[in-house]
């Protein structure tokens, strides 16, 4: 008979945000509980504000991805507000979205995905020396450079917005500044400049070419195809990965959410954009957000029957830190009942990508492909943005004011780098009543649900082979491939001994 | 000589950080080797092993590693009940480390308005707190005495993110021993001792009271739109941010967020007012005056303000 232990291990790039304990039953992960360390009380602080006030304060949940928070925010009381923003309000917000999204996959994947190839544990790897010389952080060819045009490409959002991070520049009924025709050619050259850097560096070939690929087969014939296939760091990541085979861990439920971009009538005519859905790995359904719902039976909060569809949700934390078998900040958001992972590759699947959904059919998720997704993201998302920049008519029409805000609850839904976000706000005598917001760290970094069942980094850790337990970095590569928002611990301790508490910063 | 430095991220967002990484010409990494700065630790930046990274806050805080810098992003949070639980580092609540920590440093910076004065959470339930001020109150979490090895006090860059000159120009002070002027919450006046209002393109529409009721009218925010622009200090719009703009310059009003009171308790985008006059007017001024001086302002405007027919 095989000898259980519990493990928690450290992690690295570390602040200890976010704890995973795994138990080991043999070399191979049998279980996994994955907790938070920080409550911020950001659903609280909120009540009894003005009603406009989330724009301020819900960006500032996360410095990563604030323009996100903005614009869920924002999409909230348009709804409670009843209004439509103009069109190319809308472009611009998405514009500005995706600027966000785009440096965070590329930021993402080099310098804190990427530098795990740096792992010791790797080094009979042949690609070990050149993962070195590519990603080693601050002196890696690759990290130096992306450190540059990463930055460079955030301009945009400046110039719409001001600055970035934390901007507040969108309203309910659009966007506060008015962006001229000079404003927008140099947000085009900038994103020009930003994508002919990712095509040479990270892709290696046109995104055009990117695009023709539609299945396994095809993606092999690419990354042999030339030597820039081959060297650019898309290709080199490929081929690392598959050498230690990220392509066969992680797995996970295999169900995924995404909310989509927000659209309009107008802009969806000239412009198909990543949309909402519900997907397994062999069907796709219709999206509807009154099936979510958030329960607390292993979260730090008081417990209440069921599950919770956010408007009637409820934020009360314990005072202390133990109690029973509790273990997270997180609350478990489930939708129609089903713990789902949220992300770019579950973008990639419900929006029926080719080669990802082919990828997916044959070998199902994997580290592997859910950071291959993220890499591949900005291939979408820059195509869109050329495209609205185009469209939108410079010193036009960028909001339209709406009545006071008095009363009513509205939710805003919206991709955010790392998968879906949403907040949902409730207005009475015009100040905030109700806050409650799910990020994609709260979906993905679950705790067990209800029914016992493991939130989804939970489950796509379970059944890992771990060659070191004293360096688990198969486990790391797992997580990260999640993209938490928030740098992650991981503990061990052996069966019996008491574990300690335990939790995430969950951003709240 | 070579310094070294460890950074922190407590009760925070991370923004500071994302904000240091904006700093161009020279950019972060380049600023590093140039100030010969040796980053012992930044928590999205290094790869240093969990185990070494144990090892180096346990020689740090037996004093075995001296350490130059100190820098801190985030509140420290003392909740619930003063206990901590709601930060944890290792199992244990992360304010105890910056304590040991900070006793140890020769230089202490607070990194952003929530590690100055408390920020977000200041008045929550998570009982957040600034490193030597809570709000406008000297204290704090480490108390209205504390001094660093070297004698100084902490160091407050505050802003909601602060601005990333504003790190790297406190860095290079330290290490090239330039003296900083320091204002009544010891933030650098070098760059606290302007007002965020000073340099903002709306200038003339201010001087003229040609006033933006409501969003995207180009105007001054001031005196609808709750712009604190004229009663915050902070270098947004002599520095720009991104290198380039600044929220005030597009229409996004000035929420304040370099000040202690950060975030303020009444809503943002609306200004209190008493017969459309501003009840707070900008830092410093006499209010007979000022009245006076508007209502002759708002007359003499020129016509293409009003018409508002230039692009700013």
């Amino acid at each position: 008979m095989s000898e259980k232990k519990l493990v928690n291990i450290p992690f690295n790039r570390v602040e200890g945000d976010l704890e995973i304990r795994v138990e080991m039953d043999g070399g191979v992960v049998s279980d996994a509980w994955c907790s938070g360390t920080m409550y911020r009380g950001f659903e609280k602080i909120l009540i009894g504000r003005g009603a406009l006030d989330g724009l301020v304060i819900t960006p500032r949940i996360c410095g990563i991805c604030s323009t996100a928070h903005l614009t869920a925010a924002a999409l909230a009381l348009d709804m409670v507000a009843g209004i439509n923003p103009p069109p190319d309000a809308t472009r611009i917000r998405n514009i500005v979205l995706m600027t966000e999204h785009i440096q965070s996959d590329i930021r993402h994947a080099f310098l804190m995905f990427a530098p795990d190839f740096l792992n010791t544990i790797h080094k009979d790897c042949v690609l070990y020396d050149e993962a070195g010389y590519r990603y080693e952080p601050f002196k890696g060819k690759t990290s130096v450079e992306v450190i540059k045009e990463t930055k460079n490409v955030l301009e945009i959002i400046a110039i719409i917005g001001g600055q970035w991070p934390h901007s507040s520049y969108m309203v309910p009924g659009g966007i506060v500044s008015v962006p001229s025709v000079s404003d927008l050619m140099q947000c085009q050259l900038i994103l020009r400049k930003y994508r002919q850097w990712y095509e040479r560096k990270i892709l290696g070939c046109t995104i055009e070419r990117w695009e023709s690929i539609k299945n396994a087969a095809d993606l092999q014939t690419w990354l042999e195809e030339s030597k820039e296939h081959w060297k650019s760091d898309l290709g080199f990541f490929i081929r690392f990965a598959r050498a230690v085979g990220l392509d066969k861990i992680g797995r996970g439920h295999g169900s995924f959410i995404a909310y989509g971009y927000p659209g309009s009538k107008e802009i969806e005519q000239s412009q198909s954009i990543p949309s909402a859905g519900f997907a397994t790995i062999k069907e796709k359904y219709i999206f509807d957000q009154s099936k979510i719902a958030e329960e607390v039976d292993y979260s730090w909060f008081q417990d209440y029957k069921d599950g919770k569809h956010p408007f009637e949700g409820e934020t009360h934390p314990y005072a202390s830190g133990k109690e029973g078998k509790k273990y997270s900040w997180g609350k478990a958001p489930r939708y129609d009942g089903f713990p789902v992972e949220t992300g770019p590759m579950a973008e990639m699947i419900i929006n029926q990508s080719p080669l990802f959904t082919d990828i997916m059919t044959r070998n199902g998720p994997s580290a592997f492909l859910r950071e291959m997704a993220r890499l591949v993201r900005p291939t979408i998302l820059i195509p869109i943005m050329e495209k609205y920049l185009e469209e939108t008519v410079g010193d036009g029409k960028f909001y339209i004011a709406p009545e006071s805000i008095i009363e009513g609850r509205g939710f805003g839904l919206t991709q955010a780098g790392r998968g879906c976000l949403g907040h949902w706000v409730e207005i009475t005598n015009g100040s905030i009543s109700h806050y409650q917001i799910i990020t994609p760290t709260a979906w993905n970094a679950s705790p067990r649900d209800s029914k016992g069942i493991r939130g989804p980094i939970e489950e796509a850790l379970t059944g890992t082979e771990v060659k070191d337990i004293e360096n688990p970095v198969e486990l790391g590569h797992i997580i990260r491939s999640f993209d938490p928002c928030l740098v992650c611990t991981v503990h061990a301790v052996k069966k019996g001994q008491t574990s300690e508490p335990f939790r995430w910063r969950l951003t709240l | 000589m070579q310094k070294n430095l460890y950074w922190m991220q407590c009760g925070g967002c991370g923004g500071d950080s994302m904000s240091l990484l904006n700093h161009d010409s020279p950019d972060i990494l380049e600023a590093l080797s140039i100030l010969n700065i040796e980053m012992l630790w930044h928590p999205s930046m290094s790869n240093a092993s969990p185990r070494n990274h144990r090892e180096l806050i346990e020689k740090i805080t037996s004093g075995e590693q001296p350490l130059d810098i100190l820098c801190v992003e985030g509140s420290i949070i003392r909740g619930p009940g003063g206990t901590g639980m709601y930060d944890l580092f290792d199992g244990k609540p992360k304010k105890d480390l910056v304590s040991q920590m900070a006793r140890q440093a020769q230089f202490v910076i607070a990194i952003g308005t929530c590690a100055a004065f408390g920020g977000i959470g200041a008045d929550g339930e998570v009982e957040s707190t600034g490193l030597q001020f809570h709000k406008s109150k000297k204290g704090g979490f480490l108390g209205e005495n504390f001094k660093t090895k070297s004698g100084f006090p902490v160091i407050n860059i505050p802003g909601c993110p602060c601005h990333c000159n504003t790190i790297i120009g406190s860095l290079q002070a330290m290490i090239y021993k330039v003296p900083l002027a320091l204002n009544e919450y010891n933030a650098p006046l070098e760059w606290y001792g302007i007002m965020v209002h000073q340099g903002c393109v709306r200038n003339e529409y201010h001087e003229y009271r040609v006033e933006e009721n409501k969003f995207g009218e180009r105007g001054c925010l001031f005196f609808h739109l709750g712009c604190r622009g004229p009663l915050t200090s902070g270098p947004c719009n002599k520095k720009l941010w991104n290198g380039l703009n600044s929220k005030t310059r597009v229409g996004v009003p000035c929420f304040g967020c370099t000040n202690p009171d950060f975030p303020q308790s009444q809503p943002f985008f609306q200004t209190p007012n008493i017969v459309d006059i501003p009840i707070e007017l900008p830092a410093g001024i006499d209010r007979a005056h000022y009245l006076a001086y508007k209502g002759m302002a708002a007359a003499a405007a020129p016509d293409r303000l009003k018409r508002r027919d230039t692009r700013i």
